[in-house]
């Protein structure tokens, strides 16, 4: 039994499976607006590893997400524009405006994201890997990302150029993705499980380790839980 | 006949409590307009502790995003009246 009040807020390899397991279960239950988180076995040398380890080693993977990164202030500004297009194109036209097909024309380009969730042996957490790419796969720079980022994230990027989110290789994949940087990831885990009053037991922790985690770095790219994931328990 | 008030004018209790070696404020506890956004809660704990770099989380283990709505923060994690909203002076990254 691990003694949650000298927890350093990190995970074994093979606790990131369980609570990867576990998130993927509950987010596929409870948040129908997203496609499912997908566990992807990725044995790294599969004649050198045991069968145990086979089966931990592997990532979470949810791909081609299309998010509409426009705050308020620009839908709004986005219909305003519409609404002028359409007095005077076709005034007197009563036809039901379709929202979406008038913000994609207005909206440049649509561009889909994936993501990974990858374990860090380094740093005994997990990392969220991202890459971004127009419809015909061309992919997005880094500075093309940044524009389509949560306001809070585009600050921090320009603030903290090398610690945030840089480029680097995925570990199973060996392709160049855009990586959030885990130092920090511990000491806020810890944080988050430790403040209550009651203390949880680990395999309560490890269940909700995930989630947890992903109300931090989703609001990093702007994904959020919804509330009936965080009550379910 | 007293009406119940809309959520939007409706206002909710914050209790501020620091965690780790975070300042404590003087006054923890203040009323927000429940139509408010998370933001708002962030910004004033920022100017508070002349702090940037903040890390707030509510006892449900996670971190609220920012758009949140103080009134739909309450509504499911509220207890005895007031949101309890945790912060520490820690570095989410690097």
């Amino acid at each position: 039994m691990m003694d949650l009040l000298h927890w350093d807020g990190t995970l074994s390899a093979k606790d990131f499976r369980i609570g990867a397991v576990a998130f993927a279960q509950k987010w596929e239950s409870l948040n129908f607006a997203f496609p499912p988180w997908v566990w992807v076995p990725c044995p790294k040398h599969p004649w050198l590893a045991s069968p145990e380890l086979l089966q931990e080693e592997g990532y979470l993977s949810m791909e081609k997400i299309c998010i509409s990164r426009l705050n308020e202030e620009d839908i709004d500004q986005t219909t305003q524009i519409d609404t002028d297009e359409e007095e005077a194109s076709c005034s007197g036209n009563k036809d039901v405006i379709d929202d979406a097909t008038l913000v994609q024309r207005n909206h440049h380009e649509l561009h889909y994201y994936d993501f990974h969730i990858v374990y860090s042996n380094t740093f005994r957490v997990p990392v969220l890997y991202l890459r971004a790419y127009c419809s015909d796969g061309q992919p997005l720079q880094l500075d093309e990302i940044e524009k389509e980022l949560p306001t809070c994230s585009s600050k921090e990027l320009s603030k903290s150029k090398w610690t945030f989110i840089t480029q680097e290789e995925h570990p199973h994949l060996k392709r160049p993705w855009y990586k959030l940087h885990p130092c920090g990831t511990g000491e806020w885990m810890k944080l988050l499980f430790l403040n209550d009053t009651a203390q949880p037991k680990f395999e309560v922790v490890l269940e909700l380790y995930l989630l947890s985690w992903f109300s931090v770095v989703g609001q990093v790219v702007g994904l959020r839980i919804p509330f009936k994931m965080l009550n379910d328990r | 006949m007293a009406a119940e008030s809309p959520s939007s004018v409706r206002k909710v209790v914050v209790h501020l409590r620091a965690t780790g070696d975070a300042p404590i404020l003087k006054q923890a506890k203040f009323k927000i307009l429940g139509a408010d956004k998370f933001a708002k809660v962030i910004d004033f704990l920022r100017r508070q502790l002349h702090q940037d770099t903040l890390f707030l989380y509510v006892n449900s283990a996670f971190s609220p995003s920012p758009d949140e709505l103080v009134i739909d923060l309450y509504n499911n994690f509220g207890f005895d009246g007031k949101l309890v909203v945790n912060y520490a002076c820690s570095m989410a990254w690097g």
